[in-house]
């Protein structure tokens, strides 16, 4: 039976979330937690492998402990197994050190994982890091933005888009896969399987000292990036109002906008309908 | 985000919130225009245990706590209150006298089929003339070797369109002096059931509701649910219940009406700013926030007591008369919020105000609801 990996994120449920200017970090608590969508794609991928090929899933976040609801929610679409990793002194840890942590909660509770699948970004910090650079830390051959998963024994075929191509590719597992959202449409979770997570599951939650991690691992020493400020772009775009009769209105916007819009749109709008009319 | 009692009530709201905005959202406008069943999100629900949602794990159902199922209900109302309407009735007054009264033969018979929506289900009560009055049933059952023989017409059927079995009321005994009904599980298929044209109605046009015909309908005595002669106790009781999911139903209307007049409270300018900052629409969204919260308690409270196995026909009384008068109040400031525009079709008030008048009527009008309630509270010896 292949033993699959997902790896998943709780992100807000907004896309554009205000930012505490002062601290740099965004203000989460102004909306609720979801799954990240990718993730939710990757765990489709995962399910999908499960029923065709059968396999046994374990689902992993690393975040506060009200990150539980997504794993809950995993649970519920089908998920087999479920591990928390949680430790204060976790926060503020950026890609580098949130894959060495990942990587390190892998290697001691799924050591004989066939395929770890991720998200291919968060909607949250749309990095695209972390899984790549989780494969670096576990050592095995990964493939982002992957569309369609084939197994046949420990040898996958893989199918991503790549600019305006298709390409397929194969690699043997171990490995790692980051899913795109063009496919694997995530299943809704079913009314009983909400029921049963909670009955017939249990999370492991897993800390810094259960997986061996210290401080200068994670963190801000842990970290190769630093937020040094944040602030909002300020932006030069002034609304104009046009007034009077239509027929002048329309003129005065084509003459004032005309070689813009031609630029956007990527052809000349400039004809001799118009200039009869004029 | 309403209040959620636990995790799993927020993973719950959230998924339904998902599945309802996902697959009702876009048609709830549409189906109400053209009163049209969607039963292809139906068949959807279907396979995501909707119409299970409190029948056991053994015979296919989710298994939810109350709280729970008042969520689903309140999250579908909130988006397409016809088809929440068609999720309530079906597992709050269908499928629940089952569970409560179903023998082993019953259930194994239908629970399976009723919590894989194989099976719609539909309540049977109301005649012409018997509603509040539920003593006044003229539908009449007539043993006959070993079935009945059940004749007459049931009106208001909710899901009565669409439904595969019906729980029917009717007299087994005619005797004046000790009428007596018994409830009688009706398939759709058997010989002398017959449907008439759906109701042209103000609101939750997309729920099929229609007369029920029991023209000589032959019935297997088998189908007697619990025993003969409890028609009276079997619909008490699941009023009882029934209620609760009318006041989830209700409370998921005033909820989708207010997150709509908060948003157009937002983006509405008149005299050169957001009318939400008019300290007379701040007062009404204050108060549409307060009430709701205050149903929300008074409903999970009903639904919490129901699952203790506490007695909780009062407090469901309270929670409908409640949410059902809360919907129709904020429905309608709703609609006043959006001024002209909540006046139109073009925006979802207008659907919600139209849908949340029948809270207040059926499954016992809010005028039953007091009787209920002054009942309970001037039988007791202390307070």
């Amino acid at each position: 039976m292949l033993q699959l990996v997902v790896c998943i994120k709780q992100v807000p449920m907004v896309t554009e979330l205000p930012w505490d200017e002062k601290s740099g970090t965004l203000r989460r608590d102004l909306a609720p937690g979801m799954m990240n969508p990718a993730c939710k794609h990757a765990l489709e991928a995962a399910l999908q492998i499960k029923e065709k090929y059968s396999a046994h899933i374990t689902v992993i976040t690393m975040g506060p402990p009200a990150a539980k609801e997504v794993l809950y929610e995993a649970l519920a679409m089908g998920a087999d197994s479920t591990i928390l990793i949680c430790d204060k002194i976790f926060a503020g840890s950026d890609t580098y050190a949130t894959s060495w942590i990942l990587a390190q909660a892998i290697k001691k509770q799924c050591a004989n994982v066939d395929l770890i699948l991720c998200g291919a970004f968060t909607s949250d910090s749309e990095t695209a890091q972390v899984g790549p650079q989780l494969a670096e830390r576990m050592n095995v051959p990964a493939v982002a933005y992957v569309e369609k998963i084939e197994v046949n024994g420990k040898t996958l075929r893989v199918r991503r888009i790549v600019d305006n191509f298709r390409e397929t590719l194969e690699m043997e597992c171990p490995a790692l896969v980051t899913i795109s959202m063009e496919n694997y449409l995530p299943r809704y979770a079913g009314l009983g399987g909400l029921q049963r997570a909670f009955g017939e599951h249990q999370i492991d939650i897993l800390d810094a000292a259960a997986l061996g991690v210290g401080v200068g691992d994670v963190k801000q020493e842990g970290s190769r990036t630093k937020v040094r400020r944040v602030f909002l772009r300020k932006t030069d775009k002034e609304n104009v109002f046009l007034t009077g009769v239509a027929v002048n209105v329309v003129s005065e916007f084509l003459n004032k906008y005309e070689r813009k819009i031609s630029t956007v749109i990527g052809k000349s709008i400039e004809g001799k309908n118009r200039t009869n009319e004029e | 985000m309403p209040y959620n009692p636990s995790v799993k009530h927020k993973l719950i709201r959230d998924s339904v919130r998902h599945f309802a905005e996902t697959e009702l959202a876009p048609i709830a406008a549409e189906i109400d225009r053209n009163a049209v069943f969607p039963v292809e999100v139906i068949d959807k629900m279907k396979k995501l245990n909707y119409f299970g949602l409190q029948v056991p794990k053994e015979f296919g159902g989710a298994a939810l706590d109350s709280v729970s199922a008042a969520i689903v209900v309140e999250e579908i109302s909130r988006v397409c209150a016809a088809v929440g309407l068609c999720v309530t009735v079906h597992n709050g007054v269908a499928v629940f006298p089952f569970l409560q009264f179903g023998n082993k033969q019953q259930n194994e018979k239908y629970l399976p089929r009723l919590a894989s929506g194989e099976m719609i289900g539909a309540f049977s009560l109301t005649e012409a003339n018997a509603g509040s009055d539920a003593g006044s049933v003229e539908t009449t059952a007539v043993k006959n070797g070993n079935d009945y023989i059940l004749n007459g017409t049931k009106i208001f059927v909710s899901n009565g369109g669409v439904c595969d079995l019906a729980l029917i009321f009717a007299l087994t005994n005619t005797d004046q002096k000790q009428l007596q009904s018994s409830v009688f599980i009706v398939e759709s298929t058997y010989e002398g059931f017959l449907r008439g044209e759906l109701e042209d109605l103000c609101g939750m046009r997309a729920n099929p509701v229609s007369s029920l015909f029991l023209e000589n309908c032959r019935v297997p005595e088998a189908n007697i649910l619990g025993k003969l002669d409890m028609g009276m106790k079997i619909g008490m009781t699941t009023l009882d219940n029934g209620r609760i999911g009318v006041a989830a139903q209700a409370l998921g209307i005033a909820q989708g009406a207010f997150e709509a007049a908060v948003k157009y409270a937002k983006e509405r300018q008149q005299f050169k700013k957001p009318i939400a900052s008019l300290q007379t629409i701040q007062n009404y969204i204050a108060d549409m926030a307060t009430e709701q919260a205050a149903a929300r308690l008074l409903l999970y409270r009903a639904c919490e007591l129901k699952d203790a196995g506490e007695p909780y026909g009062c407090e469901a009384a309270m929670a409908k008369l409640y949410c059902s008068s809360l919907a129709s109040k904020t429905t309608s400031l709703a609609v006043q919020i959006h001024g002209g525009y909540g006046y139109s079709k073009e925006y979802d008030v207008e659907r919600y105000f139209r849908d949340a008048k029948v809270t207040e009527i059926y499954e016992g009008t809010s005028e039953i609801q007091r009787m209920v309630i002054a009942r309970a509270i001037l039988a007791k010896l202390t307070l």
